[in-house]
């Protein structure tokens, strides 16, 4: 009697333990991912497009922002991963969204540019003159790397705050000599004052601005395995678009999700330099002082952004990095 | 039925239009305007911006500031399609023709924030035919069917809210005192700013829209609604007070239905407040809506897709006020003289029981 | 203008008058006036809208307050409705001191205010439907009420298909349902031209005559007082002071016929005496200039 008890007991709680485990990963929520319109996180669209991160076997939600509310929603704890530049992800973290970088997907290549009105041929002839840019923002860091190369202090420009979105308005005026602002502004401005040049892009300091996918430390501890799945699936992606054959098609999916046309976008797409998940994983790695890590890149972005009050104290920059992922899908 | 005519009085109008050369003056001072001319007038009002703005873009010695050039010849720095002011492009052309290069060649073109009638058009259909290409994308109707919604929502959760308490303030001077100013200080605070904070609160999908629509349009509805609720003629207050009405029967019964018919349009006029809130309220949270496809053409300078869905947002807009309109001059027949059948229902809500529907209608103000 | 010694003193009452005005001061008294005032704050300090007003109302009667311009009467009358307050002395009804507005003391007003969005039958059951009665109830005694005025057929109208006249009948039988004490009516014929206000001071006589009802008259014209009331309260203004009481003389049932009668008359003499004391003889003149020709004489 008692053996038989003692047996049923045993094979009840084995049961209740097989259904719990599998309920348990049943009702895992999927992961939330916020996303805007930066060629570098739009790329995911194709992976959501072709299903996958469900072949990959991770439950992903890609839901689609202006980058403003992105990482409002991040912070607010509503989305479980933002993308952002790496300078951006600094801020985020000291305004109260404490996050962790998993994924590097590209650096700026050009996209964000300081454009000067007809006769400017250089970042030097802007010394005295007045530059349109958003203050504390990713262009903002660009002009002063841009105007330290040339041999320039911020004391020897005037700046004009702009929103990045009305900077071609503003340097069509007339009002400003130049404008910094990121695509599409950035080419906006180019055609809205005809014979107007960049004479200072992402380009010429590459690393400047990193972009990142960042997720929130609990959501990573929690999930990491489903994090790695994440990771390894953009390595896809980038093989997609820079196979000839496939490319086309992905700048499709891009542009569809961007709401334009394919020609439209493929413009932007020099701008960026996507990372395949090796240099990535060595750029996320790496543990310089200058801009070809992701970590010295943002020690550089976290000085501005303190010297720019955008926020107090100084963040512990290494937190914010999570290499592991990266390094261990490149395998 | 836009204009509050049946087919068969449009057609009168039209057809009668010769008989607008009557002698009768057009500008006299608070002389009511025929009804003939009065529907002329009306839609002159809508062709006539049409009219201007086709002349503006197809009539090319209208305006047509800048060059749109068509092959750069030999100067550096023009590529084909580029607009260019039309003095730096003379400018130019002399320039390269003196050093003895290709002349540049271009035509006169609108700036690019200002598409002709015909792109507009083309834009509009194109909108509303293109299949959405991913998978999880909506038709343009189905986003501006969501748009609808917000609006909808944050506008009716606001009424339900704000018309009871504008009501209790605009009768009750101390709860008006107490609320006021509290509400006025609110008022001027700009909805967007509170962006953040609302998806912090709602989460990320519609909520927070409608948070904002509702944050937007409240605190001028308790405002506007106390004003119209004073303004209800303190002889008719009297006179139910000296029938024994109290409190509550006196709000209700007497307050209620004689500040209606102003009620109704001032909830009209909100409504129309309500809907500038949208592009405001749709950026929060997840990009949805019209608004999405609205910053993406505008990021993007598609200005002839920016223009087409500023120009279905106008028409739902003035579409929905007209009807209500409409229905409005029906439903309170009984401040206009008219007389109808659909008061009974509103008059049923208030007199409780239901009112027979006049039998039949003496001549207007037989004698006693 | 009549020479004095042809109409009879004021005062003088035929038997069956004399004989009426006591039966009708045997009768409880309904309404009660006990030296009522009313101050307001002037700009120039207080104003004395009324002073030492008394006045007792017995049940059934007629009674009419006349006085020139700015003498308080719609100021009485409001007080007296319970729209205002007195800042001193008392208001009785029954012999129960009171105040505030109550349906015991129904008002009609010189601008109707009928309720626009009720039908006239709704209107009228309004008071009713305050007090708590049942709406089957309220609806038949709402017709008896409308059937009274004369306006069946117009049971399902607006008030803004009806003539001036009708809307006024609607506001007596409205105020009339709840079965008030006291009827006040503020000049309640005053915005009517003159035929139809004759017709509806008849058709007051009339209703006065088949209802148990109170009435308190309001008028500034001499002519309806007379016609209407048993007794006329004169007031004088600045400050608003009871002249003096008069009963009307003219015996009832009142007709048209009577108008031209030597009771009437005097009884109208006296009353402009009263409130008009220099109108027979103007004696300033305009300092006219002669603009017209001589020889275009127009009288």
């Amino acid at each position: 009697m008692n053996h038989l008890h003692s047996l049923l007991t045993r094979r009840a709680l084995a049961w209740l333990a097989v259904l719990s485990l599998s309920l348990g990963s049943l009702s895992a929520a999927p992961l939330k991912i916020a996303y805007s319109d930066w060629p570098g996180w739009t790329a995911f669209a194709i992976a959501a497009e072709k299903g996958w991160f469900k072949e990959a076997g991770v439950d992903v939600e890609l839901l689609w922002f202006e980058y403003g509310p992105s990482m409002e929603a991040f912070t607010a704890g509503k989305v479980d991963a933002v993308m952002v530049t790496n300078g951006d992800a600094l801020v985020t973290g000291a305004t109260g969204g404490k996050n962790v970088m998993i994924l590097v997907t590209d650096y700026s290549n050009g996209n964000d540019m300081v454009v000067a009105k007809p006769g400017i041929k250089s970042l030097k002839d802007l010394k005295g003159k007045k530059i349109g840019v958003e203050v504390g923002f990713v262009d903002h860091l660009l002009l002063l790397n841009g105007l330290k190369k040339a041999g320039l202090a911020e004391s020897d420009v005037t700046i004009v705050p702009t929103p990045t979105n009305q900077a071609p308005q503003v340097l069509a005026s007339g009002q400003v000599d130049a404008v910094a602002a990121w695509q599409p502004n950035s080419g906006a401005a180019l055609k809205a004052l005809p014979g107007s040049k960049a004479v200072y892009t992402s380009a010429d300091e590459p690393g400047l601005i990193y972009d990142m996918v960042t997720v929130t430390p609990q959501s990573l501890a929690q999930h990491r395995a489903d994090w790695l799945k994440f990771v390894k699936v953009w390595d896809k992606i980038v093989t997609y678009l820079a196979d000839p054959k496939t490319r086309a098609d992905g700048i499709k999916i891009m542009a569809a999700r961007a709401g334009v046309s394919a020609e439209e976008y493929a413009a932007f797409m020099g701008g960026t330099k996507l990372l395949t998940l090796a240099e990535g994983a060595k750029a996320i790695s790496a543990k310089t002082a200058g801009f070809d890590s992701v970590a010295g890149s943002a020690k550089i972005a976290d000085g501005f952004n303190v010297k720019n009050e955008v926020y107090k104290e100084a963040q512990d920059v290494p937190a914010y990095i999570d290499a592991s992922l990266m390094v261990e899908a490149a395998k | 039925m836009l204009c509050g005519l049946t087919c068969t009085e449009c057609r009168f109008h039209l057809f009668g239009f010769l008989t607008l050369m009557s002698r009768e003056p057009w500008f006299a001072v608070l002389r009511p305007l025929s009804s003939r001319r009065q529907f002329w007038l009306w839609l002159l009002s809508f062709a006539l911006p049409v009219v201007i703005w086709s002349a503006v873009s197809y009539v090319p010695f209208l305006w047509h500031p800048v060059m749109r050039v068509t092959s750069p010849g030999d100067v550096a720095w023009f590529t084909t399609g580029m607009l260019i002011d039309r003095h730096e492009f003379a400018q130019e052309a002399e320039k390269i023709a003196a050093a003895g290069g290709r002349r540049p060649e271009g035509v006169r073109a609108n700036p690019i924030f200002l598409p002709a009638p015909h792109q507009v058009a083309r834009a509009l259909y194109t909108a509303f035919t293109t299949k959405p290409v991913l998978r999880g994308d909506v038709w343009l109707h189905e986003s501006l069917w969501l748009s609808i919604r917000t609006i909808f929502w944050g506008f009716v959760v606001s009424s339900a809210i704000g018309v009871p308490l504008g009501i209790l303030c605009g009768s009750y001077a101390a709860l008006a005192r107490l609320t006021e100013p509290l509400v006025d200080f609110i008022r001027y605070m700009p909805a967007p700013a509170f962006g953040a904070l609302m998806v912090a609160i709602f989460g990320i999908y519609q909520q927070p829209k409608i948070a904002i629509v509702f944050i937007g349009t409240f605190f001028q509805q308790v405002l506007v609604i106390a004003n119209t609720v004073r303004k209800v003629d303190p002889a008719l207050i009297e006179a139910a007070q000296t029938l024994g009405a109290k409190r509550r029967n006196l709000i209700w019964r007497v307050i209620v239905p004689a500040s209606l018919p102003d009620l109704y349009n001032d909830l009209r006029i909100l409504l129309g407040w309500a809907w500038t809130y949208l592009i405001v309220a749709e950026v929060v949270g997840i990009s949805s809506g019209i608004t999405f496809f609205i910053n993406q053409q505008a990021k993007y300078r598609n200005f002839d897709n920016v223009y087409a869905a500023i120009l279905i947002i106008g028409s739902i807009g003035l579409l929905t006020d007209q009807a209500l309109a409409f229905f409005g001059e029906r439903m309170f027949a009984w401040r206009n003289g008219r007389p109808s059948r659909l008061r009974t229902f509103i008059t049923r809500l208030f007199a409780g029981r239901d009112v027979l529907l006049f039998p039949d209608q003496p001549e207007g103000g037989a004698r006693s | 203008m009549n020479p004095a010694g042809e109409l009879p003193d004021y005062r003088t009452q035929s038997p069956a008058v004399a004989e009426r005005f006591r039966k009708l001061k045997e009768r409880p008294v309904v309404l009660e006036i006990d030296r009522l005032g009313r101050q307001f704050a002037g700009q120039k300090g207080p104003v004395m809208a009324l002073r030492d007003i008394s006045l007792k109302i017995h049940r059934r009667e007629l009674v009419c307050v006349i006085g020139p311009s700015g003498c308080g009467k719609s100021t009485l009358i409001r007080i007296i409705a319970g729209l205002d307050e007195q800042t001193s002395g008392r208001m009785l009804v029954d012999g129960k001191e009171t105040s505030g507005p109550c349906p015991e003391r129904g008002m009609v007003f010189q601008g109707y205010t009928l309720f626009p969005w009720l039908t006239v039958k709704r209107n009228v059951m309004f008071g009713l439907e305050m007090e708590g009665v049942g709406a089957d109830q309220a609806d038949a005694e709402a017709r008896q009420w409308i059937d009274l005025v004369g306006l069946t057929k117009f049971a399902d109208n607006y008030p803004h298909e009806l003539s001036g006249g009708m809307k006024q009948r609607v506001a007596i039988a409205r105020a009339l349902a709840p079965n008030p004490r006291v009827l006040l009516m503020d000049e309640p014929f005053g915005a009517l031209d003159a035929q139809t206000r004759a017709t509806m001071q008849a058709h007051l006589l009339e209703i006065w005559r088949n209802v148990d009802v109170t009435i308190l008259f309001i008028t500034h014209d001499l002519d309806e007082a007379v016609f209407l009331a048993d007794r006329i309260v004169v007031l004088k203004a600045n400050p608003g002071e009871v002249q003096e009481i008069i009963e009307v003389p003219v015996p009832r049932p009142r007709s048209l016929a009577q108008v031209n009668s030597p009771e009437f008359l005097a009884t109208r003499r006296r009353i402009e005496e009263l409130i008009h004391p220099r109108v027979t003889a103007p004696t300033e003149r305009l300092p006219i200039v002669r603009l017209t020709q001589v020889g275009d004489e127009v009288e």
